[in-house]
């Protein structure tokens, strides 16, 4: 088949053409160690702010499994200037709202106001950040708001407790064993000590990284952050996590029961970490195998074979060596363990064959489509700048993503599905009705 | 690997699209032109330039309200114009669309059917010619369509995996009753089975008709050349004659007592529930007013839902309300879920806040908050091409126009306490409240008899009261 890939610098000149560059970000280091990440752009009247700490469930162990989601909750519920419910309350009467998100390996709080609000937003940030205060009352009634976060995500989506159980099996002694929103019996039983510790080790100025885009100046913001920010101390570095998962020597695999219609797969491969080289190869052949209707997978077992309904697959950022997902629905009538072999036959295929030009470049030619929409808006500006920033050591990888997939090739595709699609590094999960056959 | 919100904003929001507000003084809706071809159909186009990247918002009057006694065949008539054109086979258009990371999506909601598209702007050529060839040369394809119906029938039996799924069909129907406003957007399995390729190919040619169509496109490209394409692309799409477009305008029947719609989960670990009244139009002229009101009812994190239901006792992970207005009616709804063994107190204490917004009404600081989030959460939802382009096909579905928006914050500004009390008044219910409850009978159903005539459905079974 005849090449037809862009060449690297026109694809960058396309990238470019996008309103935004690497040097659009500004940026400074106060003193107690956080860092701002600032975007000036505007298009419209409001900012945000995006703040990453460093901390998610990687960061806690048995017995206090869930507490970093926990705290996302507590940071709403009033420190030492702004009481329980004023957080809120005083956003939102400037015309602001908020949300929150934690991961296995982050927890990010994000603020999008109206930009004349925006000294309001760094009082309250640095109120909460420096005298959070854990009343053990309201401690009780948001218990009751993450356990049915809990039971609600249990109840409308069988994914949730499959994919529990599959992460609790590829992962035996990696703290990404036990599931972000944590077990329901420690959610019961954290203290009052915990929450306290916790807060003052991960909840500080050097362990979190601020994002803001949108209708700001940058001297102004770097005075804000002098102002509210500056004085709050650091802290000492939080502890490394020094596990390590051992390498997966065989198979492992799990069974879950569920009232559903019809059998539930997730297949998980072992892989590295968002800053391994294999990264931008991995996250390629994500797209190739369940990116569109003519991916991979989806032409071969929805729609040619018509034994999955759904088919998709998974690569995200990640601190630790993680796992590469696939996630399929049998379709009525077919037996689960077809559509398994499917996966694999597919895999193999790749391993063996390879991929096509036309295949990559359609990859890439997405990848484009994908940045376009990232730098689109001010808060996709502010989440990719700190997930780059974050998870990738440096906000510039951002801009430089548009040439680092363009650089591989189809040999480096089939080399990573080699090295890393084996089956002594998979757990296989599957979630049925009847389980007792 | 999984994330865990602070709360899931989707619950909580105002959810018509078009209940915009502006920042007068700051922003106005950028400049657009907007014309008309002779056979009917309606173009909006606007420049937009921060992205190498072009969208398309689509609308049809070909919606469910259509589907007759064959619920279901304007979503897969939708769906359907996908499975092949002229030009293209399904497999050909899909690979085409895949390799220019582009997009045509096309689908059917309660009133009309629409197609959304994304793309880079120097594929516009060809993907523009894509979605004339959709829309105007679709083949129906017997094999394609039959796989898309067995897809389909396994989709709707697994929705019922999840009551957030289900919820919104059984409260629609409950309300509406027999109204097509009633009708169920995905269909019935016993409806479906029996939806044969002739009968969307009759669907499709009564119902996909450029008069009353409208095409709005924003993004990178100019004006003059893209008015040229625009015309030379749809000029030869030929005008019909719709014959169904009363069919909305019927009275809506709305319950004169409370009622509970008890829907039976056998292995249901939480109740997930909503209680219903009428709403409004969407031409109502309180409108922006009522949005505001129910900001601070049930539309934001510190609305007096989610305050007492979240905050204060830990009931629920989220509690908010919403108008859904379409052109003729529309509903009100509050909807949260809550444990088993909460069910009793999440109900009540859900009556006790609208209660007390009756009794206790609202004050001047709490009305200042809402206006005030209201406008500040308002540009964010027109920043992109793909809003903008949403927005100009609800102008036009809906008949509003530009000077509705440019003037939203003047309306907001305006809204007196007086005022307020007037539209907690006339539109937020008191009594005749409709509750659609999705739970485990055997552990629910002697509470919640209490609250109004039960009627206990299964789960398994299809909805159909």
């Amino acid at each position: 088949m005849k090449k037809i890939c862009l060449p690297a610098l026109l694809f960058l000149n396309i990238g470019l053409k996008a309103q935004m560059k690497a040097s659009d970000v500004q940026s400074f280091k106060l003193k107690n160690g956080m860092k701002f990440l600032v975007v000036e752009d505007n298009s419209i009247p409001n900012a945000n702010m995006y703040l990453f700490y460093k901390v998610g469930s990687r960061n806690e162990h048995q017995g206090i499994t869930g507490l970093s989601h926990f705290f996302e909750h507590m940071m709403f519920n009033g420190a030492k200037k702004y009481g329980p419910k004023m957080f809120d309350r005083t956003m939102e009467f400037n015309g602001g709202a908020n949300n929150a998100y934690t991961t296995e390996n982050v927890t990010v709080y994000t603020n999008w106001f109206p930009s004349p609000a925006t000294e309001v937003i760094f009082d309250l940030e640095g109120d909460r950040i420096a005298t959070l205060s854990i009343d053990p009352k309201i401690v009780e009634s948001e218990r009751g708001v993450v356990l049915s976060e809990r039971s609600t995500g249990l109840e409308n989506s069988p994914w949730n407790g499959l994919a529990e159980g599959v992460q609790a099996t590829a992962f035996q002694e990696h703290p990404y064993h036990w599931p972000v929103i944590g077990y329901e019996d420690d959610m019961k039983n954290w203290k009052q000590s915990d929450l306290e510790q916790y807060f003052k080790t991960y909840y500080a100025p050097n362990n979190c990284v601020t994002v803001i885009s949108g209708n700001v100046k940058f001297a102004e913001i770097k005075r804000l952050a002098e102002k509210y920010i500056e004085p709050i101390a650091a802290q000492p570095t939080p502890p490394k996590v020094n596990i390590k998962e051992p390498t997966q020597s065989g198979e492992r695999r799990i069974m879950m029961q569920k009232d559903v219609t019809t059998p539930y797969l997730n297949i998980a491969y072992k892989v590295p970490e968002s800053k391994n080289e294999d990264y931008y190869a991995l996250s390629i052949l994500s797209d190739i195998l369940s990116s569109g209707k003519s991916s991979r997978l989806y032409a071969a077992l929805v729609d040619k074979k018509q034994i999955a309904t759904q088919i998709f697959t998974n690569y995200r950022e990640s601190f630790d060596a993680t796992t590469f997902d696939f996630y399929a629905v049998t379709a009525a009538g077919i037996n689960e363990n077809e559509v398994e072999k499917a996966i694999y036959g597919e895999i193999e295929k790749i391993k063996k064959d390879g991929i096509t030009e036309n295949e990559l470049q359609k990859v890439k030619n997405q990848k484009l489509m994908e940045f376009y929409s990232q730098v689109e808006t001010i808060n996709g500006k502010s989440n990719n700048i700190g997930t780059y920033e974050v998870f990738f050591g440096d906000y510039k990888k951002m801009f430089d993503a548009p040439a680092a997939f363009n650089k591989i090739t189809a040999e480096d595709i089939q080399k990573v599905t080699n090295k890393y699609f084996i089956k002594s590094g998979r757990t296989v999960g599957i979630l049925k009705s009847n389980t007792e056959d | 690997m999984t994330q865990y919100i602070k709360q899931v904003i989707a619950t909580a929001v105002f959810i018509c699209v078009c209940s915009v507000s502006i920042m007068a003084q700051e922003y106005q809706l950028p400049k657009y032109q907007q014309f008309k071809l002779p056979n009917g159909l309606t173009v909006y186009l606007m420049e937009q330039k921060e992205v190498p990247v072009i969208n398309v918002s689509m609308v049809i009057p070909a919606g469910a309200i259509y589907d007759g006694n064959k619920a279901g065949i304007a979503s897969l008539t939708a769906t359907a114009l996908k499975h092949g054109t002229k030009s293209y086979n399904r497999a050909a258009l899909d690979e085409a669309l895949d390799f220019m990371g582009a997009s045509i999506s096309t689908f059917a909601s309660k009133e009309s059917s629409g197609i959304v598209a994304k793309f880079a702007s120097k594929d516009k050529e060809k993907v523009l010619g894509m979605i004339k060839e959709v829309l105007l040369n679709p083949v129906f394809d017997k094999t394609e369509f039959e796989k898309e119906k067995k897809k389909l029938l396994t989709n709707l039996e697994q929705q019922k995996e999840s009551p957030r799924s289900v919820i919104p069909a059984y409260f629609d129907k409950f309300m509406f009753g027999n109204h097509v406003y009633g009708n169920i957007i995905q269909g019935k399995k016993s409806t479906v089975r029996l939806i044969t390729v002739d009968d969307v190919k009759a669907f499709y040619n009564a119902n996909y008709l450029p008069n009353g169509s409208a095409i709005a496109v924003v993004g990178d490209f100019n004006s003059k050349e893209l008015k040229a394409m625009m015309t030379k692309l749809f000029t030869g799409w030929k005008k019909g004659n719709n014959t169904n477009v009363s069919l909305a305008s019927k009275p809506i029947m709305y319950s004169s007592f409370n009622r509970v719609l008890l829907i039976n989960k056998d292995d249901a670990r939480e109740t997930t529930f909503y209680i219903g009244a009428p709403g409004v139009t969407r031409n109502n002229p309180d409108y922006v007013a009522i949005e505001v009101i129910n900001t601070l009812f049930g539309g934001r994190f510190t609305s007096m839902l989610n305050d007492e239901l979240r905050v204060n006792t830990g009931l629920t992970y989220g509690a908010g309300s919403s108008f859904s207005a379409l052109n003729n009616g529309g509903t009100f709804s509050i909807s949260t879920f809550t444990a088993n063994k909460t069910t009793e107190p999440a109900i009540d204490k859900t009556l006790e806040v609208l209660n007390n917004l009756h009794k206790k009404g609202i004050d001047e600081a709490a009305l200042a908050s809402a206006k005030n989030y209201v406008k500040g959460q308002f540009p964010p939802r027109y920043e992109t091409a793909g809003q903008l382009a949403g927005l100009m096909t609800q102008m036009f579905w809906y008949g509003f126009d530009e000077s509705f928006i440019n003037y939203f914050e003047k309306n907001v500004d305006g809204l007196t306490l007086e005022k307020a009390k007037t539209i907690i008044a006339t539109y937020f219910p008191k009594d005749k409240l409709q509750f659609v409850i999705v739970g485990k009978a055997s552990e629910i159903k002697s509470i919640v008899s209490k609250y109004g005539k039960v009627t206990e459905v299964q789960i398994k079974d299809e909805i159909d009261n």
